[in-house]
């Protein structure tokens, strides 16, 4: 169980994070998400300990870990971004000098890094230098290094980034098999990789958690209209006017003019409103004849993209209120000075 | 900490550095060799090693130490070893053992000078041994300056720059003022040679090494709260 408390980290006047607080429950998959610059890589860094915060506790499975570093640190496997690897040496090297340090006993040491260069599919490569293998292998020693000594919580920094989708997929279910015995963090940027994996996502901007749920609350949080994708065969061009046919309707409009003689239109009502059966009753009466009609789902990354921009404008329109409390300040000063000259 | 240790000098003879600083070290004891005993003739040993400090640590402990710390934070594989269940501690003494084990090699291989000797003429190893166990001192006391360059930067040239600066600094220093004649280990190494194992000297060195062991700690602590 890993236990994030008030956690902020400064630079100087920069904020990177600020105040965090969450718990991620043992077996879970937990997803980090937001844009570059949001301070995923930061909040995972000070979860493993590689830097400090400047305020705020973290403890991995009970140990604090600036108090009980070396228990702390023994819990986590962690993967960092840019796949670094020591390059003079080969995949089997680097893995079991992973496991030397990660405190593996010797007696166990070999079998282990088998196991783990199985387990990652990297045993055809084992004896190769890392320097000379293609990105992907190289993601995948990162994460053999992270998996080797058994660590209850495994921490992966963009995991998937630079991967070809064959790859993606192979990852993705890696990440999958390690949930069921391990907690994890996973930090990305790509929405749908998290949706696939995650139990639950916390998506930060800024420094900030703006919203922590399952990936289908999130969606469905963020739903505010109900879209319809119909396509249908229109040939006197009636349906402008089903508008005023059907009052639920808030919003028609044309997406595609298709060479077939179809045209597919997007219809927007109310969420609470369906406007699918008085589509199917209506249409066929005004000798439209329907073709498809589906519900346009509200991705991930709508809602994301939702999530980001709203606390964007809220941190924008706090600025203006500080610069225009500023303004007002000075000029209730400027009037302060002239009634006293008068 | 062995992991560390051993992973490290295997690196140096993994990458040419490791040959590279052997090679130079012994190429300066043979050219001191030469002019110290076959030009003069003469058995004793003692001139060769306190040259190869003075001259060669000033090569050698740049080469040695330069990618230490600076490598590792350019690469980013410093992410793993700090976060790793293993103290700063034993990371930095882990390094220097390393480095110190190179050094170690080219001392072994310096006994043929001993043997060269010893085929023309008996002589006592006595001051020999003693040469080497001040040159160790020396040694661990020219890779800890080298070791905390490294830990200052991400850049091996500038970390090598810092530490040559530093070691021929040193020397000239004192002749401004002899305040200085401690920051210059060379200073330290003037009895062991001659068979002498002198307190003072080993005092000096191991302090002076300590101050820049705790330094490149200390280095490392902060960047923990630094660094983004």
């Amino acid at each position: 169980m890993i236990e994030v408390k008030n956690v902020t980290k400064k630079y100087g006047n920069f904020t990177a994070v600020d105040n965090l607080n969450f718990t991620v429950q043992e077996g879970e998959i937990v997803g980090l998400l937001g844009p570059n610059g949001a301070g995923k890589s930061t909040t995972m860094n000070m979860m493993t300990g590689y830097i400090e915060p400047t305020n705020g506790s973290i403890s991995i499975n009970g140990y604090d870990i600036l108090k009980k570093t070396k228990k702390a640190k023994k819990q986590i496997g962690y993967m960092p971004e840019n796949v670094p690897l020591y390059s003079e040496l080969t995949v089997k090297e680097f893995v079991s000098y992973m496991a030397e340090l990660k405190l593996v006993k010797r007696a166990k040491r070999k079998e282990e890094v088998q196991t783990i260069l199985k387990e990652t599919g990297l045993e055809e490569v084992q004896n190769k230098l890392t320097r000379n293998l293609s990105r992907g292998y190289k993601q995948r020693v990162s994460m053999a290094g992270a998996l080797v000594g058994n660590p209850d919580v495994l921490i992966l920094d963009e995991p998937t980034v630079g991967l070809d989708p064959k790859q993606i997929i192979e990852i993705r279910n890696l990440i999958k098999k390690l949930g069921k015995k391990h907690t994890v963090i996973i930090s990305s940027h790509i929405l749908s990789e998290i949706s696939q994996i995650c139990e639950r996502v916390i998506i930060l901007n800024q420094g900030k958690i703006v919203a922590i749920d399952t990936p289908e609350n999130l969606e469905e949080k963020t739903k505010e209209k109900n879209v319809l994708l119909v396509t249908v065969e229109d040939k006197e061009d009636k349906m402008p006017n089903i508008k005023d046919k059907i009052k639920d309707i808030q919003e028609l409009d044309m997406v595609k003019d298709n060479e077939d003689g179809t045209k597919q239109y997007k219809i927007i009502s109310d969420p609470q409103k369906d406007v699918r059966k008085s589509l199917f009753e209506i249409l066929p009466k005004e000798g439209i004849t329907i073709f498809e009609l589906k519900k346009a789902e509200i991705t991930l990354e709508d809602a994301f993209i939702k999530l980001v921009d709203k606390t964007e404008n809220k941190t924008d329109s706090k600025a203006e209120n500080k610069t225009k409390s500023k303004k007002e300040k000075k000029e209730k000063n400027k009037k302060a000075e002239k009634g006293g000259k008068e | 900490m062995w992991a560390i240790i051993k992973k490290e000098f295997k690196s140096y003879f993994l990458s040419p550095i490791g040959y590279v600083v052997v090679g130079i070290l012994l190429l300066v004891s043979s050219i001191f060799f030469y002019l110290t005993s076959v030009q003069t003739g003469s058995v004793d040993l003692s001139s060769l090693y306190y040259y190869v400090a003075l001259y060669g640590l000033i090569i050698a402990a740049p080469i040695l130490t330069m990618r230490m710390f600076a490598e590792e934070r350019k690469n980013g594989t410093e992410q793993l070893i700090l976060t790793a269940p293993i103290s700063i501690t034993k990371v930095v003494l882990g390094k220097l053992v390393a480095a110190l084990g190179v050094i170690v090699i080219t001392l072994l291989i310096s006994f043929g000078y001993y043997a060269i000797v010893c085929f023309f003429a008996k002589t006592s190893i006595i001051p020999v041994l003693t040469s080497m166990v001040g040159f160790i001192l020396i040694s661990i006391a020219a890779i800890s300056v080298g070791m905390f360059a490294s830990s200052i930067t991400e850049n091996q040239i500038i970390a090598a720059i810092i530490t040559i600066a530093f070691l021929l600094m040193s020397i000239f220093l004192e002749n401004i003022n002899t305040v200085f004649a401690n920051l210059c280990i060379i200073n330290f190494y003037e009895k062991f040679p001659s068979g002498v194992v002198s307190l003072t000297e080993i005092a000096g060195l191991v302090s002076f090494s300590i101050v820049f062991i705790g330094l490149t700690m200390l280095v490392m602590q902060r960047r923990k709260v630094s660094r983004s």
